[in-house]
C-alpha cells in the first residue's frame, strides 16, 4: 500500500519533469502530437466509460466534443477577433461580448454539453444495443448539422478562425490526468460496480436494485462532459475548427482506441490512445509516394487509415479483449509481472557477483 | 394480513393468455411452491411479481401496497428479491462484487460523494464491504470471493445467486428452480439450505420446483398452475393425491376414459 503511493508519487514526479522538458526544449511538431496524444486519452477514457463500463453502444462522441470545442471556442475568442470572422452574418448578441478565462470556458463548454448529453439520453438511451448505436450516430450528425446551419452562433461552414492556442502539455496533460483520477474513482465505487453490473445483465441488475435509467444517464452525461472537456482542448490547440472536423471519422478514431487498448480497462485506453495517435503520425509516410526500388506507388492521402482498419479487424477477430482485456495495469500487476521479475532477478545476480568480486 | 396477496391477476401477450386469473397468498415465514408442466406460465408469475411484466388484469399487493406494473428495482426496494432459472450472474465481476452490486440500492450517497471518496460514502462501502463478506462466509462462498462469477462450479453459482438476491435484503425470496441439474444428494443439501435461510434472515419464500422430493419436503403449501389457471393449491399431501394434478403431469390414461 505505502510502497504504490510512493511508485505513484515517484511516477507524477516523472511526468511533471517530462512535461516541463517537453515544454520548452521539443520542436513544435512533437509537442502538438503530444498534446493530441492526451487529448485522445481524454476522448478515449470517456468513451470507454459509455460503452467499456457501462456497455451503451453509443456512438455520438464527434458530436460531444463538437459541442465542446464551440462552446470552449466563443467564450475564449476576444471580442475583436469575433467580429473579424463572423463577416457573412454578424454574430448574437451576447455571444460577441462573452468572453472568459480558458478554465472556465472548459468547464462551460464541458458542462453544456453534458446539459446536451442529458437532453439526447432521455430518449436515445432507452434503446439497446445497434438501435442505441444508431440513435446517437444520428444526434451526433444532427448536432454537425445545427452548427452548420446556425450562421449567427457558429459562423456555419466557415467554421472559427483566430481560437487563442492556450492548450499547451500543461492543460493537455492535466486534464488528461485528472480525467483518469475522477473516471477511476468512479469506477472503483459502488456506482463503477452498479455500470458493470448493467453491462454485464441488464435484466439481472435491474432486479438487484438499480435503476437503470439512472445510472445510464449518469455514465453517459459523465462521458459526454469530458468529451465535450477534449473537444474544447483540441478547438483550442488546433486554433481553427468547423463542423466537418466533427464526422463520423473522429468518432471512429475514438472507438478504435477504446476497441484496441480493450473495452473496460482504463489503462488499456490510455496506452492505446498514445499508440494510435503516435502511430497515425509516423504512418504518414504511407501517404506519400513511395519508391520500392523496382516498382514507384503514388501516394494517396489516406492510405494509412487503412492500416489502422486491417488492425481492427485482426483485433475484433483473433483477439477480442484487445490490448488490456478489462485488467488495469497497476503496480501490484507491473511489479508480479514476468519482465519485471526477470529484470530485477538479473540485477540482483549482477550485485551479488559484483559483491563477490570485491 | 398476507405478505403478498395477488388477486386475478391475468397476463396477455397478444393473443396468447399465459396466465389467467391468477390468485395467490403468501403468509409470512411460509415456504411455498408453484409447480406445473413446463410453459404453465410459472415463470411469467414470477415476472409480474417482479415487475419486469406489467399483469394486463388484477392486484399485485405486497405489504399492503399495490405493486403490479412497477420498475423493477423499486420493487426490490420494497423486498422481494429473486434468482433466475437461467444463471444471471454478473459473470466478468467477482463473487464478492456481484454481492455487492446487489448492496447498491441501500446507499445513501451520491454519486459525486463517492467519486470524491467522502467520509460518508467511505463509512457506506467499508460497512457495504463487511456485510457482504459475513454474507459469503455464511454461505460458504468466502473462499471465492475473487474468483470471477462465471468460474465457479454450477452448484456455486445457484449458490452466488442466492446469496446475491440475500444482499438486497429481501422480505419475500422468489427461488426460480433453484436444484435444477442437481443430483438428489445436492437436492436434499439444498432443502436444509432454504429452511435455514428463511430461519435466519427472517424470509418468507416462493419456489418454482421441478424436483418434487424438494417440493414436497419443504413446501407449506403448494399452487399447481398448467397452462396459465391455477388448478389447485394447498398442502403437499393434498396436492399428491389430487386427481387434476396427477393427470396434468403424467397425462390422462385414454383407455381409461373410455371405459
Amino acid at each position: 500500500m505505502r510502497r504504490n503511493t510512493i511508485l505513484t508519487a515517484i511516477a507524477l514526479l516523472l511526468l511533471i519533469g517530462f512535461i516541463a522538458v517537453a515544454d520548452n526544449f521539443f520542436d513544435l511538431y512533437i509537442v502538438r502530437i503530444l498534446n493530441l496524444c492526451a487529448i485522445y486519452t481524454i476522448l478515449g477514457l470517456s468513451m470507454n466509460l459509455i460503452n467499456g463500463f457501462t456497455g451503451l453502444f453509443s456512438l455520438g462522441h464527434a458530436g460531444f466534443m463538437a459541442v465542446g470545442a464551440y462552446v470552449t471556442a466563443l467564450l475564449t475568442i476576444p471580442p475583436d477577433v469575433k467580429k473579424q470572422i463572423f463577416y457573412m452574418t454578424p454574430i448574437m448578441s451576447p455571444l460577441d461580448v462573452m468572453n472568459l478565462p480558458f478554465p472556465l470556458a472548459l468547464l462551460g463548454g464541458g458542462l453544456l454539453t453534458a446539459f446536451v448529453a442529458y437532453l439526447i439520453g432521455a430518449p436515445a438511451l432507452k434503446l439497446k444495443g445497434d438501435y442505441l448505436a444508431i440513435a446517437t450516430l444520428g444526434f451526433g450528425e444532427i448536432i454537425r448539422v445545427i452548427f452548420t446551419n446556425t450562421q449567427s452562433i457558429t459562423n456555419g461552414a466557415l467554421g472559427l478562425k483566430g481560437i487563442p492556442n492556450t492548450t499547451n502539455l500543461w492543460w493537455s496533460f492535466g486534464t488528461a490526468l485528472f480525467t483518469l483520477v475522477v473516471i477511476a474513482s468512479l469506477i472503483n465505487s459502488s456506482y463503477g460496480r452498479a455500470l458493470m453490473a448493467i453491462r454485464e445483465d441488464e435484466v439481472a441488475a435491474e432486479s438487484m436494485g438499480i435503476h437503470l435509467a439512472k445510472h445510464k444517464n449518469l455514465s453517459f452525461i459523465i462521458g459526454a462532459f469530458f468529451a465535450g472537456i477534449g473537444g474544447g482542448l483540441l478547438g483550442n490547440l488546433l486554433g481553427t475548427i468547423d463542423p466537418k472536423m466533427f464526422t463520423f471519422t473522429l468518432t471512429f478514431n475514438i472507438l478504435l482506441i477504446i476497441v484496441l487498448g480493450g473495452m473496460g480497462s482504463l489503462s488499456g485506453s490510455v496506452i492505446s490512445a498514445f499508440v494510435v495517435t503516435i502511430a497515425n503520425e509516423w504512418l504518414r509516410f504511407l501517404d506519400e509516394q513511395i519508391n520500392l526500388g523496382f516498382v514507384v506507388i503514388q501516394g494517396k492521402v489516406g492510405t494509412r487509415m487503412v492500416v489502422f482498419s486491417v488492425l481492427l479487424m485482426v483485433v475484433v477477430l483473433f483477439y477480442r479483449h484487445g490490448l488490456m482485456g478489462n485488467r488495469e495495469l497497476t503496480w501490484d500487476s507491473l511489479l508480479n509481472s514476468k519482465i519485471w521479475r526477470g529484470i530485477s532477478a538479473r540485477w540482483r545476480k549482477t550485485a551479488v557477483a559484483e559483491g563477490g568480486e570485491k | 394480513m398476507a405478505l403478498l396477496d395477488m388477486s386475478q391477476v391475468s397476463m396477455r401477450f397478444g393473443g396468447l393468455t399465459a396466465v389467467k386469473d391468477f390468485n395467490l397468498q403468501l403468509h409470512p415465514g411460509e415456504i411455498v411452491g408453484l409447480i406445473g408442466p413446463n410453459g404453465a406460465g410459472k415463470t411469467t408469475v414470477f415476472n409480474m411479481i417482479t415487475g419486469v411484466y406489467k399483469p394486463s388484469a388484477g392486484t399485485i399487493r405486497f405489504n399492503g401496497n399495490e405493486i403490479g406494473g412497477m420498475r423493477p428495482d423499486l420493487i426490490t426496494q420494497q423486498g422481494i428479491a429473486r434468482t433466475f432459472q437461467n444463471i444471471r450472474l454478473f459473470k466478468e465481476l467477482t463473487v464478492l462484487e456481484n454481492v455487492l452490486i446487489a448492496n447498491h440500492l441501500h446507499l445513501a450517497s451520491n454519486f459525486m460523494e463517492a467519486i470524491l471518496k467522502l467520509p460518508r460514502y467511505r463509512r457506506e462501502e467499508a460497512a457495504m464491504r463487511e456485510k457482504s463478506l459475513k454474507l459469503l462466509e455464511r454461505l460458504g462462498l468466502l473462499e471465492h470471493q475473487n474468483d470471477k462469477a462465471s468460474s465457479l462450479p454450477y452448484g456455486l453459482q445457484r449458490r452466488l445467486e442466492i446469496a446475491r438476491a440475500l444482499a438486497t435484503e429481501p422480505k419475500l425470496l422468489l427461488l426460480d428452480e433453484p436444484a435444477a441439474g442437481m443430483n438428489p444428494k445436492e437436492a436434499a443439501d439444498l432443502t436444509v439450505f432454504i429452511k435455514e435461510i428463511r430461519d435466519e434472515f427472517d424470509l418468507t419464500i416462493l419456489l418454482i420446483e421441478h424436483h418434487m422430493d424438494v417440493v414436497m419436503t419443504i413446501c407449506d403449501r403448494i399452487y399447481v398452475l398448467v397452462y396459465g389457471t391455477m388448478i389447485a393449491s394447498g398442502e403437499p399431501a393434498e396436492i399428491q393425491s389430487n386427481q387434476q394434478v396427477i393427470e396434468a403431469y403424467l397425462g390422462v390414461d385414454e383407455d381409461a376414459e373410455n371405459q
